[in-house]
């Protein structure tokens, strides 16, 4: 091998990439034509290359992730202009009192209030019968649901989870879930119904992949601890493993996982995780959705007294 | 500083190439225009997103920000900038942010997680079952190649050999000089290649 078969060498992969210019390319090709050498080692660069290329595409995006993308296109350029949402939260904040007489969407309210007092009901009907723990205690590992949530929440505190939908309002997260997720997501507002001092901030939502599907994430903040709550359709995933306790027919299952707190249930077609950082099981997450004061019964129930682990 | 690094992405990389797709002339881009003419990336960008991160749900979240932030940025984007790997610039420059942002904890790794819809296009464009079986394996084959390799060979094998970017392009997707896209090119088919003759001979398990 020569000099000049040396320097063809190098240049093999600049020829076959068409990055040689046009006097390279002259000298290239003319010595290929005189040295079957370096012609053999170009057909075998040329059958690898060939082989590679033919993997293209290596991946192709599921028709979730494209729908998905698209109805994000639509709605990114939102931003250049102030929200629906700020509007509306600003109006609020800019009205005099919350009395009827002024008040633009009494009946809209007095509906809300009835769905709330009935889904604060039974709740209450769910929880707070502790007098009749029906507790039942059984330890495994952690679901892949539940690592799942784990992992969102840790990725949302590295920032790599940006919020699509910011608001506070738990009707417009509900609202803005719709159509989106294949499951009827009903945020409750237990907080604003009871006008009780605000325990917990609700931060916004976003859609996050699991498995084929997308699940509901909802973010939201108790003091400076993040709590996340995932939810998604018992087609998707069920609950399962950890710290097992049944309450009223509905077992929740309780796990730590890298210093997190995890309670995962199923109840009425849907899946939910809730992941904290809270003290003892992050019970104190479950105010996100049971503030009342019928609830608390519940939440005290959950904390460690006489179950050992 | 992902915001940062958009930003440099729509202003400092660009226009230095013009291909295909290139925005020659347009001044009133609009969200629709982007629509129409970035959705034709989504495969090619998630490609690359799986082969950044080498998990689906991380690469599916990676191409919605991309798309996100290019979005938001596409009206800045210089005419006759090559909207592809503005793209692909802005989706990497994400990616090496999280990267930082990286702590440990708990990673799922997906790569064998199969999508049919992967291989319905041989469907479609070949008869010959066996043709279709060969083709199956033999791009399964590179495709684990390729995802044995170190991320910073992966990325430029991708980068030329499946998107077909030149090498000023890539260079300016890595934010690197050409030379060092030339050997680092060269390296990277040097291990691929012996990767898939090792797995021919046997010597080697996938």
């Amino acid at each position: 091998m020569t000099n000049t078969c040396d320097q063809i060498r190098i240049q093999m992969g600049l020829y076959l990439d068409d990055e040689l210019r046009n006097g390279e390319r002259d000298e290239f090709e003319a010595h290929l034509q005189s040295c079957t050498a370096c012609h053999e080692v170009w057909e075998q660069e040329c059958r690898f290359l060939e082989r590679v290329r033919a993997a293209e595409p290596l991946y192709v995006a599921s028709s979730q992730l494209r729908e998905r993308i698209e109805r994000n296109i639509s709605t990114s350029s939102e931003p250049i202009t102030a929200s629906h949402n700020l509007r509306n939260r600003i109006q609020e904040a800019l009205r005099p009192s919350y009395s009827p007489e002024f008040h633009p969407h009494l009946p809209r309210l007095v509906a809300l209030t009835a769905v709330l007092l009935a889904v604060a009901f039974a709740g209450f009907w769910l929880f707070s019968m502790r007098s009749k723990p029906d507790r039942g205690l059984q330890i495994s590992g952690p679901s892949d649901f539940a690592l799942m949530a784990v992992d969102t929440h840790l990725r949302r505190l590295r920032g790599q989870l940006p919020l699509e939908f910011i608001s506070d309002s738990p009707e417009l997260i509900s609202s803005w879930f719709a159509g989106k997720v294949s499951f009827s997501l009903k945020l409750p507002n237990y907080q604003e119904s009871s006008r009780q001092e605000k325990l917990y901030r609700l931060e916004g939502a976003r859609l996050v992949a699991l498995k084929n599907d997308y699940a509901a994430y909802v973010a939201y903040k108790m003091k400076q601890s993040p709590i996340t709550l995932v939810v998604t359709a018992n087609s998707v995933a069920l609950p399962s493993g950890g710290e097992e306790i049944v309450s009223k027919g509905l077992k929740f299952h309780y796990d730590s996982i890298n210093g997190l707190k995890v309670i995962t249930w199923s109840d009425r077609g849907l899946t939910y995780a809730l992941v904290s950082d809270l003290e003892e099981r992050g019970q104190q997450s479950c105010l996100v959705c049971h503030a009342g004061t019928k609830d608390r019964d519940f939440i005290e129930g959950l904390k460690i007294t006489s179950i050992n682990r | 500083m992902n915001g940062i690094f958009a930003y440099l992405a729509c202003y400092s990389l660009w226009p230095q190439a013009s291909g295909g797709d290139s925005l020659m002339g347009k001044t009133d881009k609009s969200i629709s225009d982007f629509r129409q003419v970035a959705l034709e990336h989504l495969d090619a960008l998630f490609g690359f997103a799986m082969v950044l991160t080498r998990n689906r749900t991380e690469a599916e979240d990676l191409v919605q920000e991309t798309y996100l932030r290019a979005a938001r940025a596409f009206g800045r984007l210089v005419p006759d900038s090559n909207l592809k790997s503005w793209l692909f610039a802005i989706m990497r420059n994400i990616w090496l942010n999280q990267l930082r942002h990286e702590q440990s904890g708990p990673q799922f790794v997906e790569i064998d997680a199969e999508d049919e819809s992967r291989w319905q296009w041989l469907d479609q464009t070949a008869s010959d079952p066996h043709a279709v079986l060969m083709q199956k394996v033999e791009r399964e084959q590179v495709r684990s190649a390729i995802e044995r390799l170190p991320v910073r060979y992966r990325e430029v094998i991708v980068l030329r050999d499946i998107e077909g970017f030149s090498y000023q392009q890539i260079a300016g997707i890595l934010q690197c000089p050409a030379g060092t896209v030339m050997s680092r090119l060269g390296r990277a088919r040097e291990q691929l290649r012996s990767l898939l003759v090792r797995w021919q001979a046997g010597t080697v398990t996938k």
